[in-house]
């Protein structure tokens, strides 16, 4: 790529998150947006450890919960005046925090990948959620601790007091962050870390140390995991034991598997993504945990690479000019998948609502007519039906637009 | 004091039985599969609720010995359908699999029964005391328990060691490409022992629930702990894995029992310090306190210094 | 000068003892050759160099200095360089980077994570020129996963020599190829260790008499012999124990 086609992909970015806020200037838009904001860092750091690392972590809701605490008794520390700046550095300290827990726990964890450091990982993650509850001065027992982020000098005479104030401060350490975190992957330790997550063995004999090696990404991870810890302190003026625990980390864990780990817009997809399935999803329906489970076993099974991988998978069709002929396919297997899922969608409201009547798609259902479950058992079924049968095609389509025949090679 | 600890290490014993009886189907399916088995618990929580719908019609006894069957077919349908599918990409999306499945599980759980604490009941059989010492009870349902636990132990045992079965299953423990090689198919005894392995967890499920209470989050509460388990008795080492399970179990069951506390060693070395102190939290921990993570840092310990377990031999 | 040398190294694993005294002189600039059948110990004396393993006693020195014990990256810094038996490459990288990672310790880079690789013009030509020499330029750009097998072994030389330590060991860097594959590779091998040490562990006995200044026999952990070609082909002892075998098969 071009510096002048680089360049333009950073800025189209920075472009959308500045105009955000002006397309959908509604309260509970600007707060999805945070959450977005703070769920892009968070996964991107979580990328740089599975993605690019190669480490499985259980427990990276650490350095963002650790971050996130430094944070709020960084703001309360403003409000009693022991400490005079703007908050707009906050997220910073969150930072910092965060790479002082990182270089303190990964000098241990680090010295293997694969299981070991997994179980590490989950072991210290449940080693501290659990001490956040006993050490009740600094984590404020079950309640967590709460700040208020209006105290300090104000910033050009913003006092982010706005919920859309933050988004903006949260906007711009967004993007400082992804800017530093795609340069990492550009630099000798960056791509040292794809070596050894490839063959750390290998890697010893070309004379670096993979344990060293992993230790720079752990603490660079740890560092932005922080980051994102500041960022949410900032937005929601508390946090607590919930937001260091494994629900937490599993939840990163998710949002980069489902984006698509080793590709650096992934986590940046997963986030987005299960943000909006969190706070739209969860206004129409309490199961969406269960769907987000479905979700998720599926993208580990059909697309290890997730939603990024996906597109990619698209690349060599679109340079050959085959794209094209996928579409007919598409349709032809996407139209009845997608019946099959709503059906089944459908199906499960049902079984959940009970006895009350359940609106869905703009349509009433009535969970005690037998015709309403036979109708939709028969479109499911159908629906099916249409999806396997038409498989072979979509995968022949398929072969064809991404087969190089040997004459072109 | 006596009492207090006789009562602490039977209690330490029921648990760590019951410990045992999850680790030993992760130890299996890790020691075949080289998957650590994120979801084992999960499994354990379906057993309860299973047994515990069971219950209602058919009584605690049916429950006992379909629910651990129902538990074993669904984990040997998961691992054909969904397991095997991500085996090509690595031990890590399988990790990843069974983490994804700890939750959807969690999630259906929530689905099918509610998010309420379920009233299951152990049979009124059992529900006399098996003895009295000291004034306290000891409660028949923890001495089947410890029935129930042993006698899977030695039904274990026996299978792994006397039957044909039981030898390809500890040949492949150690060598797993020599089996395959000889020519046994691997694919099916994966499948079988994942079966297995998630049934001994649906019968420890049916079993616990009635005491530890039968509730969606019962798979999060001893998830974690089962890990720690057979990472610390050593990945792959059965007996390791009861070695440790009988280790937490107790320690678990002494720290909670015990009423010492850092006060008491700071004062057996004289040294006094303010209330108001910013560490305060530090000097009044208590045992009881930190019985939560003691496995944890326990694992942590191991993982440092003998990261191949207490008798584990295979690293990875 | 002895560039690298063994005294008297043993290696166990439980009771069985895999290496059993051997001790060996290599000269500076020589192209050498260790031969030996199969289960001689020639895989683990390239651990224990290597710092893959660690000996049960003795000493191995490079330049006069202790190598043994060492971590392999340690080694690696030091000027020594080894290809594998089985292909060991990174497979998800492209072509490219599988060669910019291995240079780039010799080009100063430690860890540093305040560089950024795409403007280091100096690093990026030399990675060209070892993609150049080993034939893969034109795949520069390709997942090294997805490479044809001849051209991962190119790509295993690669990594090797891409470091230009002063010692190069190869570990059977013909096996598994067609006649032709081989052929070029040696012409390779003797393009790219020109004024270098090599250390060579090969099966193909034209091979190792066509490259090796001199050769080393390796027997049960013990060396037999280590002489010029023409006085090892004429050892009683080495055909005995592993020439005379192939000199009747051949």
């Amino acid at each position: 790529m071009t510096l002048l086609k680089k360049m333009s992909v950073w800025v189209a970015y920075l472009a959308v998150l500045l105009l955000l806020p002006q397309l959908f200037d509604s309260i509970l838009a600007i707060s999805v947006f945070n959450q977005m904001a703070i769920a892009i860092v968070f996964a991107l750091s979580y990328n740089m450890l599975l993605g690019q690392g190669g480490m499985l972590s259980f427990g990276h809701a650490v350095y963002f919960g650790m971050g996130g605490f430094l944070a709020v008794h960084a703001l309360l520390m403003l409000e009693t005046e022991t400490v005079h700046f703007s908050i707009i550095w906050i997220p910073l300290i969150g930072g910092l925090f965060g790479l002082l827990a990182a270089i303190f726990i990964g000098s241990f964890s680090t010295r293997k990948a694969g299981t070991v450091f997994a179980m590490i990982s989950l072991g210290i993650g449940e080693l501290i959620a659990a001490s956040s509850l006993i050490f009740v001065d600094f984590f404020g027992g079950e309640a967590g601790i709460s700040g208020d982020r209006t105290y300090g000098p104000t910033f050009f005479g913003i006092d982010f007091a706005q919920n859309v104030e933050v988004y903006y401060l949260a906007a711009g350490w967004v993007f400082i962050s992804t800017v530093f975190m795609y340069l990492f992957t550009q630099t000798p330790a960056g791509r040292m870390a794809n070596a050894v997550r490839d063959n750390p063995v290998r890697a010893e004999f070309i004379g670096y140390s993979a344990r060293h090696v992993r230790f720079i990404s752990f603490c660079a991870s740890g560092l932005f995991a922080g980051i994102a810890g500041g960022l949410f302190a900032l937005n929601y003026e508390f946090i607590t034991e919930e937001n260091l625990n494994a629900a937490t980390s599993g939840r990163v864990l998710l949002m980069a598997y489902i984006g698509g780990l080793g590709y650096f817009i992934g986590p940046i997809i997963g986030a987005v993504l299960l943000t909006l399935m969190n706070s739209l999803l969860s206004n129409y329906t309490e199961l969406w945990m269960l769907y987000l489970g479905i979700l998720f076993l599926l993208t580990v099974m059909f697309l290890p690479r997730g939603f990024a991988g996906f597109i990619m998978m698209h690349q060599l069709a679109w340079v050959r000019g085959k794209l094209r002929d996928l579409v007919v396919p598409y349709l032809m297997t996407g139209i009845p998948a997608l019946t099959f899922m709503l059906s089944l969608i459908a199906l499960i409201e049902l079984v959940h609502a009970e006895a009350e009547s359940l609106h869905i798609y703009g349509l009433t259902l009535d969970p005690s007519l037998e015709g309403t479950w036979i109708v939709l058992v028969v479109i499911a079924a159908a629906a099916l039906y249409g999806t396997r049968r038409s498989l072979p095609q979509l995968r022949a389509a398929w072969h064809s637009a991404n087969h190089i025949p040997d004459e072109e090679r | 004091m006596l009492d207090v600890l006789i009562f602490a290490t039977l209690n330490g014993v029921v648990t760590g039985l019951l410990l045992f009886m999850l680790a030993a189907g992760l130890t299996l399916i890790f020691s075949m599969m080289g998957v650590l088995n994120f979801a084992h618990a999960s499994f354990y929580m379906l057993g309860a609720y299973c047994a515990y719908s069971i219950s209602l019609y058919f009584g605690f006894w049916v429950g006992l010995l379909v629910a651990p069957l129902i538990v074993g077919v669904l984990g040997a349908l998961i691992e054909r359908y969904g397991l095997r599918r991500v085996h090509q990409s690595g031990h890590v999306a399988e990790l990843v699999f069974t983490f994804g499945l700890a939750f959807l599980i969690e999630e259906s759980v929530q689905f099918f029964w509610g998010r309420d604490t379920k009233n299951y009941q152990s049979p009124d059989i059992l529900d006399f005391a098996l003895f009295t010492l000291f004034g306290q009870e000891f409660s028949a349902y923890r001495g089947f328990m410890i029935a129930i636990s042993v006698g899977i132990f030695i039904g274990l045992y026996f299978v792994l060691t006397r039957t044909r079965i039981g030898i390809i299953i500890q040949a492949a423990i150690t060598h797993p490409k020599t089996v395959a090689n000889l020519g046994h198919n691997v694919p099916l005894i994966f499948m079988g022992v994942f079966g297995a392995g998630t049934a001994l967890a649906g019968l420890a499920g049916v079993i616990a629930g009635p005491v530890l209470t039968t509730f969606p989050g019962m798979a999060v509460v001893l998830g974690s702990i089962v890990f720690v388990i057979v990472v610390i008795g050593g990945l792959g080492s059965l007996a390791g894995a009861f070695i440790a399970s009988l280790l937490i179990g107790l320690l678990q069951s002494y720290a909670i029992a015990s009423d010492v506390g850092m006060q008491d060693l700071l004062n057996v070395f004289g040294i006094d310090f303010p209330y108001d102190h910013p560490l305060a939290d530090l000097w009044g921990l208590t045992l009881p306190q930190i019985a939560p993570i003691l496995p944890f840092l326990l694992l942590i310990l191991v993982l440092i210094f003998r990261p191949t377990g207490l008798l584990g031999k295979r690293e990875e | 000068m002895a560039i690298l040398s063994l005294k008297n190294v043993h290696k166990s694993f439980g009771n069985t003892q895999i290496i059993r005294g051997v001790s060996l002189d290599i000269e500076q600039g020589e192209k050498h050759a260790i031969i030996g059948p199969n289960g001689a110990g020639k895989s683990t004396l390239y651990h224990l160099i290597s710092g893959l393993y660690r000996v049960t006693s003795g000493t191995i020195e490079l330049r006069q200095q202790p190598i043994h014990n060492r971590a392999p990256y340690e080694i690696s810094r030091l000027g020594l360089a080894r290809s594998f038996q089985v292909t060991n490459i990174f497979p998800r990288l492209n072509v490219f980077e599988n060669v910019r990672c291995a240079l780039l310790w010799s080009h100063g880079f430690r860890y540093s994570f305040w560089h950024l690789l795409g403007r280091q013009g100096e690093l990026n030509d030399s990675a060209m020129h070892v993609l150049d020499q080993i034939g893969l330029k034109d795949k520069a750009r390709y997942p090294a996963g997805e490479l044809a097998y001849a051209q991962q072994r190119a790509l295993e030389l690669g990594i090797a020599i891409a470091s230009g330590a002063e010692v190069i060991m190869l570990d059977e860097p013909v096996a598994g190829m067609s006649h032709s594959e081989a052929e070029n590779a040696v012409q390779l091998i003797r393009r790219i260790t020109e004024g270098k040490t090599l250390v060579m562990v090969e099966h193909d006995m034209n091979i190792v008499f066509d490259v090796a200044d001199r050769i080393t026999v390796l027997v049960y952990g013990e060396v037999i012999a280590s002489d010029v070609p023409a006085a090892i082909r004429g050892n009683p002892k080495v055909q005995e124990a592993y020439l005379g075998e192939v000199a009747t098969s051949a």
